[in-house]
């Protein structure tokens, strides 16, 4: 099967600069995929080769097997896209403008009108007039007007209110159930953890890790908290995924890594008065990736060691 | 796609092309309703003019009596209004669709479309052309209408003839804003460069006529190119001058394009 995306040892340098260094990952058909980096990581600089914006100076990548670079246009029948801060021209309403991309898009005018109802936007205030996070509704609308087979968004809700966020991975869900495949390029973890079945994580231009959003939480640390009615013996939670921080007469704090049935089998038969488990959210994971010095190894090696190609 | 982009750009033109006819029309009809006092005073202005020396009346434009309609046209319009209308427009619409939209981020999202940055790019051009052609309708016909209610006398199929002239004097600076806008992707350098250098071939120009050794320098400027004279007074058809602009235009237009096509789009 084609992949929706295939980015293949992808470098792009600007001048000097870096901008992404050997990139290589696919997103197959129907997959929502995460690209997580912090400012300056590469994400947009990926998302504008994928575009056909910039050229590849190294590698390349493809939509739905057409590059992106030679054969833009044609990729582009397949793609929805939103950036980060869509700049629309502020002196034209809402309606007119998303009429013109519709149409760009092979779509029917007022294709948005639906959704700007759904999302509580007035499509008839001039641009400039409208909040930002009324701003960022336009882009929301113009992402999923219409039914191409691929959305790339990069930051797409930044500036919305919780409520819309929410309203945001709800359409999200429904593109995902429609067969389309998402990539969303974010730094709102919560966010790629609740919509996304994969992700990877750029640093300085590279591609740190690629894996499932529960692999990459299952593979991290959690912490339990246990309240015992007696003292355990020493050798209770000797595994060697488990590493027993404090033991305080009943009360014992250990920290777990990746599979937990084993351990929960000893907890299971002591007796256990209270127990907590706090599983890490994706930012603890995430800013993990960002403890150390920068990665030497190449990313494309990490894309084959995550297997998920 | 392309009439869908085109419809855009002819809808963000609608202020400029509005208020730029509004001066060309205002000052055309003003000019032509002075013509009359020139006409019925000219020998007194010849007199007065005759005290300048001539080439410093040659260098802005004054080649002959000001009652030849040839002469009062180049000097109020084709040396005077035209070249800052046709600078200004030029540098707003040769910068506005890739070096300004790049700059405010717009340009993203239809070109995350199906259309491709050929037919995009050509529909712009296509909209400074209709721009430009309204404006050199305008210049001239302000000064014909007006001037036929003041009975100045105008020949309107000579006068006509201005029009083509002045319409690809304007496409030829609109292309190289448009080329340069394409290549530095900056509205500032772009539109800089175009105006700076329209300012320096007026003072090639001028300095070409003030020294006579230094003629050649004159053919250097596009203003020796954007003459009236030949057109009204004798009625004769500027056919290479056409053809220059013309091909600067068409050229630079073209060369944008292929540029454009093949450029990497970062602001």
């Amino acid at each position: 099967m084609t992949s929706a995306i295939s980015v293949n040892h992808l470098t792009r340098r600007y001048g000097a600069r870096r901008g992404v260094v050997d990139l290589t990952f696919d997103v197959a058909e129907g997959e929502a995929f995460g690209f997580l980096g912090p400012n300056g990581a590469g994400k947009t600089t990926t998302i504008r080769v994928l575009l056909g914006f910039l050229r590849p100076s190294d590698g390349g990548a493809t939509i739905f097997g057409r590059d992106c670079w030679h054969d833009a246009a044609m990729a582009h029948r397949d793609v929805a896209f939103v950036g980060s801060e869509p700049s629309y021209l502020g002196e034209f309403p809402a309606a007119e403008q998303l009429d013109v991309l519709a149409q760009l898009r092979g779509l029917e005018r007022g294709a948005w009108r639906r959704l700007a109802e759904r999302l509580e936007l007035d499509p008839t205030v001039p641009i400039k007039k409208l909040s930002r996070g009324n701003r960022v509704k336009v882009g929301v609308i113009q992402a999923f007007m219409g039914n191409e087979r691929l959305l790339v968004m990069d930051e797409p809700t930044s500036g919305l209110d919780p409520v819309m966020q929410r309203e945001f991975l709800v359409l999200v869900a429904e593109a995902r159930a429609a067969g389309r495949t998402v990539f969303l390029s974010s730094h709102n973890l919560p966010e790629v953890e609740r919509s996304c079945d994969r992700v990877g994580i750029v640093r300085d231009g590279r591609l740190v890790d690629l894996t499932s959003v529960q692999a990459l939480l299952a593979s991290h640390w959690r912490s339990v908290n246990l309240l015992l009615g007696s003292v355990p013996a020493p050798e209770t939670f000797a595994l060697p995924n488990v590493r027993v921080l404090a033991v305080s007469g009943q009360m014992v704090h250990l920290m777990v890594q990746g599979e937990v049935n084993e351990i929960l089998r000893r907890i299971a038969r002591l007796d256990v008065r209270d127990v907590s488990i706090a599983t890490p959210d994706i930012e603890d994971v995430f800013l993990g990736f960002y403890e150390g010095p920068a990665p030497e190894t190449t990313p494309g090696a990490a894309a084959q060691s995550g297997a998920l190609r | 796609m392309t009439g869908t982009v085109f419809r855009l750009e002819f809808r963000r033109n609608r202020s400029l092309t509005f208020w730029l006819t509004v001066v060309v029309l205002v000052y055309g009809a003003f000019i032509a309703a002075f013509y009359p006092f020139i006409r019925d005073n000219a020998k007194l202005m010849n007199d007065y003019m005759a005290a300048f020396p001539k080439p410093l009346l040659a260098a802005f434009g004054l080649e002959g009596s000001l009652s030849d309609h040839g002469t009062f046209f180049q000097t109020y319009i084709a040396s005077m209004l035209w070249p800052i209308v046709a600078a200004i427009a030029g540098a707003i619409l040769g910068t506005r669709m890739v070096a300004a939209d790049l700059d405010r981020g717009f340009i993203e999202l239809p070109l995350a479309t199906r259309v491709d940055r050929v037919r995009y790019l050509a529909a712009g051009i296509a909209g400074q052309v209709l721009v430009l052609g309204v404006l050199s309708v305008a210049a001239v016909g302000g000064v014909l209408v007006v001037g036929a209610v003041v009975r100045a006398g105008f020949d309107p199929g000579r006068f006509l003839i201005e029009v083509p002239i002045l319409f690809l004097f304007a496409c030829a600076l609109a292309g190289l804003t448009t080329l340069l806008s394409v290549i530095t992707l900056s509205r500032a350098t772009s539109a800089g460069v175009v105006v700076g250098g329209l300012l320096a071939m007026y003072l090639l120009d001028a300095v070409s006529k003030l020294q006579v050794d230094l003629d050649w320098l004159g053919t250097l400027s596009a203003f020796r190119y954007l003459r009236s004279t030949s057109a009204i007074d004798q009625g004769i058809l500027p056919v290479g001058e056409l053809a220059l602009f013309g091909v600067v235009a068409l050229a630079t237009w073209g060369l944008a394009i292929w540029v454009f096509r093949t450029r990497d789009l970062v602001a």
